[in-house]
Order: C-alpha cells, then structure tokens, then sequence
C-alpha cells in the first residue's frame, strides 16, 4: 500500500458518472448516480447484490443506455472511440471456447486498435506475466477456471487501456491469484490507469484502494476517499479487552452498543460524539483493561451502516 | 479503428474457427464425394439407355443387328426393334408412348412423337445405311415428327433454373444455420459482452455474415471446381448453355445470402440461454420456404405472370426467384436493376435493424424475446 493521497476536487476526474439514471421495467437500476475515478486511482465500487453495480459498469460501454444523465470521460460524452481505450472485464466472464489462448488475447487486441503485430506481442507478454506462457496454444475450454480467469483478465489489459473496469475480479480467485490480481491492478493505476472495480471483499477494497463508491438500490450513498469517509461516519468502534469483567458486562454510557463478543473481547459501536474515555472509565471499574482501541469504523461496518444490513 | 478493419477482423476469426472445427473439413470432404459419386452414377445409369424402334413390316434382314452395332458407340446404348404391320399401327404404337420412333423405310423418314432425338436418329441412319451399303455423307433419312415441338424450354435452362434455387436454398439451410449456432453460441458463453464493448453490433454481425459466406462460398466453389473438372474430363454431359445461366447463380447467391444470414443473425439473438440454435432459426427457415415455394408455384403458373413478376423483385423472393425466371425465359434488365437495389435497400436496413436487436438482445439473458419486445427495445435506442 503506498501512502494515500486525499481526495481530490471533481475536476480532476477522467471517468464521470454524471446524475446517471436507468430504469429497467419497474426497477430503478441507477437513480441519479454521480462518482467518478481519476487517472492513477482504484475505485472500489460496492454495494449488495443488484444495488446497480453492473448496470453502471455496462452503461460506460454503451451496453447500457442512461435514461437520463451522462457519462464523461476527460470531460467528453464517451463514444466507441474511447471505449477502445478501456479495458473490460465482464461479471458474466466469456470467451470463445475452440479458441486458442493466444490467438483470442491478440483478436481482443486487434479489436482494440492494435496492430496485429502490437497484439501478438501484447498477448505474449501478459500471458508470461500471469504465468500462462506455456498455455498460448491450448484452447480455452483446456484450462482450469482460475486460469480462464486469468486470461479474462489479460483481455481486459493487453492494450494498455487508460480506464480499467472490472466486474467483481476477485470472485473465485484463490488467495495467490487474489494478491497477484492486486498488484497487477496496483501497478496499472501506478501507469497512469483509472481503475475501477466491483468487489464484495470489503477488507480487501480498503486495503487496496484509495478512493471507493457505495450504491445502494441504484443510489450512490457514499463516495469519495475511504478514509475521510470512516471518520465522516456518525459511528465509532472501541475494541476492548477486559480482565475479570462479568462476561455480560457492558458500559453504562449513553450511545454505547455492543457488536459483539469474541476471544474474550468486546466490540462497541458508538455514536461518534461519544467520548472514549467514559467507557474506558466504566471498563476500569469493571475489571482490567488488557486492550482498549478507539476509531472509525471500518469499511465493512460503514458499509453496513450505510447500506443496512 | 475504421469499422472495415472490424468486419474483416470478426470475419477472418469466423473462417479460422470453422476451419479449425473437423466438422467442417469433414462436411466439405463429404461434399465433395457426392458429386464424385453422382457423377459416376450419372455416368453409369446414361449407359442403361435403350432406343425402342418400330419398323414396317417386313423388316430388311441385318436391320436389328445393324441397330445395335450403331447404338454401341453412344455411350453403350442399345435399340429394341419391334416389327409393326402398317404405318398407321406403328403411328398408333408411337402415340401410345409404346415406342421412341418409327422407321418408315418406304419413305425413308424417321418419325418422332414431337422432338427429334439426334442420338436416335444418327443410330437409325447409321444402321439403315449399313443395311442398304450405302456410303456416307448423304443422310438416308429425313427426321420428322407426328406433332409440332411443344414450346418448351431447353433442358439447360431448366437444370440452371432449378439449380440456381435449390443451390441457394441448400446454402441458406447450411451456412445459415452456421450463423445462428455461432450467434447464440456467443451469447450463451458471454463473449458477447466483451467484443460489444469495443465493437459495434451492427460491424459484429456484419463480420461473422461475410466470414461464414466468404467460407460458405469456397466450400461451393470447390465443388463446382470439382464439378468442372469432371465436366472437362467427359464424366457427364453438360447441356450447352449451362455456364452462361449459372454465372449470374453467384451473384444472386451472395445477395440471398447476406439477405437471410442477416435475419438468422437476428433470430439467434433473440434466442433465449435454453433454446437451441435450430429453434431459434426456424421463423427464417420458415420465411425462406415459403418464399421457395411461393416463386416455384408463381413459375410454374406462368413463367411471365403477374405474380412471377412480382417475386423477381420483391427482395425476399428476388434471390431464389430472378436467377431461375432469368434461366427459363429471361428477365428485362429494368427488373433485374429494380431487384437489386430493392434487395440492396433490404439489407442495409435489416443490418441496421439487427444490428439494435443484436446489441441488446445479446445481453438479454432472460425468456426469448419477442418479436414485439425486440420492436419495442429497437425504438428505445
């Protein structure tokens, strides 16, 4: 993790969701949903399960028509001349089946703008960078799903696109691929890449990015630098480790509720104008404190807060 | 990128992957020893063919020997010889179907019911002159038939005419199937998703038609290579007149094709995940028999009726019904210029109309799309 930059002000941001909304029947996927990612960013896009994560994924490529609203990207209305310069990594991943790998990963290129030169090369050096290189002949219905994914993945990147979208990345990896995955995606907004991602593996959002958009029913309810989002939460969460206390013990202050109770500890979450001291005071009287840890909640929990449980 | 570079990139992955598959490579070898095959039996079943002769009574000796000796030499055909009492019997035996000719010696005519055979009449001459030792060069017989010629269209025209439709029909079936399995197929395993954003539907589709007919075409190509090959080689005979017919067969079969491949596009992109390939085709199979047999029936009626007229131009019949009218009576250039563009103006319309359905159909997951809800997402773009 490099050390995290603030938040900057709206201009700076290459991809805009603009007031985007859609509807579908009688579901509202997106209601006037504004975020954005800026060049050299990951944007960890959250929300449960058909909140409209995928559907604003689709409408930056046009796959989705907006209702109302618009998408920007460096300021301008994106057309298919921009799209081929993002790359694409669908929820529903798919590829031609017969194909060879390296033949489909230089097609995706060609696709892409490359010449068919430039794709070949391209393909080669992303199969041997995610440790295919010896599978570039087998077909793609030959490989193990994680290395299908891994090829999903490498479609996604082969042209060195300057906007990243992927579609829940990380479902299905093993933990190798997982961290193998989070540094490629680091090293890509280390080029100069806009990244943004979908992912319900919230501890590993806050660990790898900066910046995150949670949307909730087709509604974006928080976004923005993930650290100035936990301190804005209204909530605060004290871990505490207590020697000697009735296991039922709880602190008698007002704004005070336990999470729960694990491994001899207790998790509170407090309404954030709650002084810590006053439950480390109540603690102290009730037995001794081995541990005691004061902060904003974390993206989970705000998560949680934000979106209901 | 130039949506050129696109179709023909999409285009050249369809033909890769088709000759990757062994069903392809097999199908074409299959193909290619029918024709070998029906050419030997062509040639083999021509050789059955049995002249039956009537000749007054009394019949010259050597006459039934010299017949035979003079049909050896066309493709090993053989004359029964039958021996009637009086020309109006033999007139009778030759209106009753019950003999190919009727030898009138005393005359030295060669009666036919109402078309010569020039095969049957060179035997016969050969033979009488044999039996008479007469010399060539002058003839000995005067060819003649009991009936005026019925106006009918030489058999070149009508192998044209009916092989121009059927050549279509039977392209239509395979190469369009092709196309809606290699629709759904993308749908199915969500490719789809990937190519369409960087692609547009319309250049997709576009593609993948050119590809599959580019292939659809060479597959043909070879065996009427094959064909011609065997043709030069003596195997089979060809009657004359054939090429020049044929020749306007291919154009028409890419205009046809396109045509369709299209709507099969479109039908395999609003299957659903379950429906098979060949469901989802069925509604333009259906359309291209019904135009077959609506342009056959219309030709058939009256090959300069009002409603064969009608199909030459109208762009879902013109292609299986222009090459074959053209063939049997030939058409004014004003209606083979009127088809075209109609037919043109068809696909560029479709290709447009499809290539909406396309896009969005292909990310409809759910039931099939109907064609209202297809209409409806068509406006909504």
């Amino acid at each position: 993790m490099g050390p995290r930059r603030p938040a900057t002000a709206d201009g700076d941001e290459a991809l805009a969701f603009r007031h985007a909304s859609k509807q579908f029947g009688a579901v509202q996927a997106l209601s006037d949903c504004s975020f954005g990612v800026e060049r050299g960013r990951m944007l960890g896009f959250l929300g449960p399960n058909g909140a409209g994560k995928t559907t604003a994924m689709r409408a930056i490529f046009g796959l989705v028509r907006l209702d109302s609203g618009e998408l920007l990207w460096e300021g301008q209305p994106i057309g298919l001349t921009e799209c081929l310069r993002f790359g694409y990594m669908p929820e529903e991943r798919g590829l031609y089946p017969r194909m060879p790998v390296g033949e489909q990963l230089a097609f995706f290129g060609c696709l892409h703008g490359l010449s068919t030169a430039a794709a070949r090369t391209a393909a080669a050096r992303w199969l041997e960078r995610l440790g295919l290189a010896d599978r570039a002949t087998a077909k793609v219905e030959e490989l193990s799903h994680g290395n299908q994914q891994r090829v999903q993945l490498a479609a996604a990147l082969l042209h060195g696109p300057e906007l990243l979208v992927l579609d829940e990345p990380f479902a299905g990896l093993d933990p190798v691929a997982v961290l193998t995955l989070a540094e490629v995606l680091r090293e890509e907004a280390a080029r100069g890449a806009a990244v943004l991602f979908s992912s319900h593996q919230l501890e590993l959002v806050e660990d790898i990015c900066e910046t995150v958009a949670i949307v909730n029913r087709g509604r974006i309810v928080a976004t923005g630098d993930v650290i100035a989002l936990r301190r804005r939460s209204q909530r605060r969460r004290i871990d505490l480790e207590l020697d000697g206390a009735a296991p039922e013990w709880r602190p008698n202050v007002a704004g005070v509720e336990v999470l729960g109770r694990r491994n001899g500890g207790v998790q509170l979450l407090t309404r954030q104008d709650v002084d810590p001291r006053h439950v480390l005071a109540e603690a102290e009287q009730a037995g001794r404190v081995v541990s005691f840890s004061y902060g904003p909640p974390s993206l989970a929990e705000l998560f949680l807060e934000l979106v209901g449980s | 990128m130039s949506g050129r570079r696109v179709i023909a990139l999409v285009a050249a992955r369809e033909i890769r992957e088709r000759l990757r598959s062994r069903v392809f490579l097999i199908s074409t070898l299959v193909l290619l020893l029918l024709v070998g095959g029906s050419t030997a039996l062509n040639g083999a079943l021509s050789r059955k063919q049995t002249y039956r002769v009537a000749v007054t009574s009394p019949a010259p000796p050597g006459l039934a020997a010299a017949l035979q000796r003079a049909a050896k030499p066309f493709d090993d055909a053989s004359v029964r010889l039958r021996v009637v009492a009086s020309p109006a019997a033999g007139r009778q035996a030759l209106e009753a179907k019950q003999i190919d000719a009727l030898l009138l010696l005393a005359d030295n005519r060669l009666l036919f019911r109402s078309d010569v055979d020039p095969k049957a009449a060179a035997v016969a001459d050969t033979a009488v002159r044999a039996v008479r030792h007469h010399l060539p060069p002058s003839p000995e017989l005067t060819p003649a038939t009991l009936h005026p010629p019925k106006a009918k269209t030489t058999d070149a025209a009508t192998v044209a005419a009916y092989f121009s439709s059927f050549l279509l029909l039977m392209g239509l079936a395979v190469y369009g199937q092709w196309v809606v399995t290699g629709v759904v197929e993308e749908k199915n395993n969500r490719v789809v998703e990937l190519i369409l954003s960087a692609v547009r539907p319309r250049h997709l589709l576009a593609g993948k038609v050119i590809g599959i007919g580019l292939l659809g075409l060479a597959q043909l190509a070879l065996i009427a290579g094959l064909a011609a090959v065997l043709l030069v080689a003596g195997a089979f005979n060809a009657p004359a007149g054939l090429g020049s017919s044929v020749a306007l067969v291919i154009p028409w079969f890419a205009l046809g094709f396109a045509l369709y491949a299209v709507a099969y596009a479109t039908a395999g992109a609003l299957a659903s995940g379950q429906q098979n390939a060949e469901t989802a085709g069925q509604p333009v199979t259906y359309t291209i028999l019904a135009a077959y047999f609506a342009g056959y029936l219309a030709l058939a009626t009256s090959t300069d009726g009002l409603l064969a007229n009608i199909f030459t131009v109208f762009p879902l019949t013109a292609p299986l019904v222009l090459p074959a009218r053209s063939a049997l009576v030939g058409v004014p250039l004003w209606q083979h210029v009127l088809a075209v563009v109609l037919v043109l103006a068809t696909i560029y319309a479709l290709v447009r109309l499809a290539g909406r359905v396309y896009g969005q159909g292909l990310l409809h997951t759910g039931p099939r799309l109907g064609p209202r809800t297809a209409w409806r997402l068509t406006r909504q773009l």
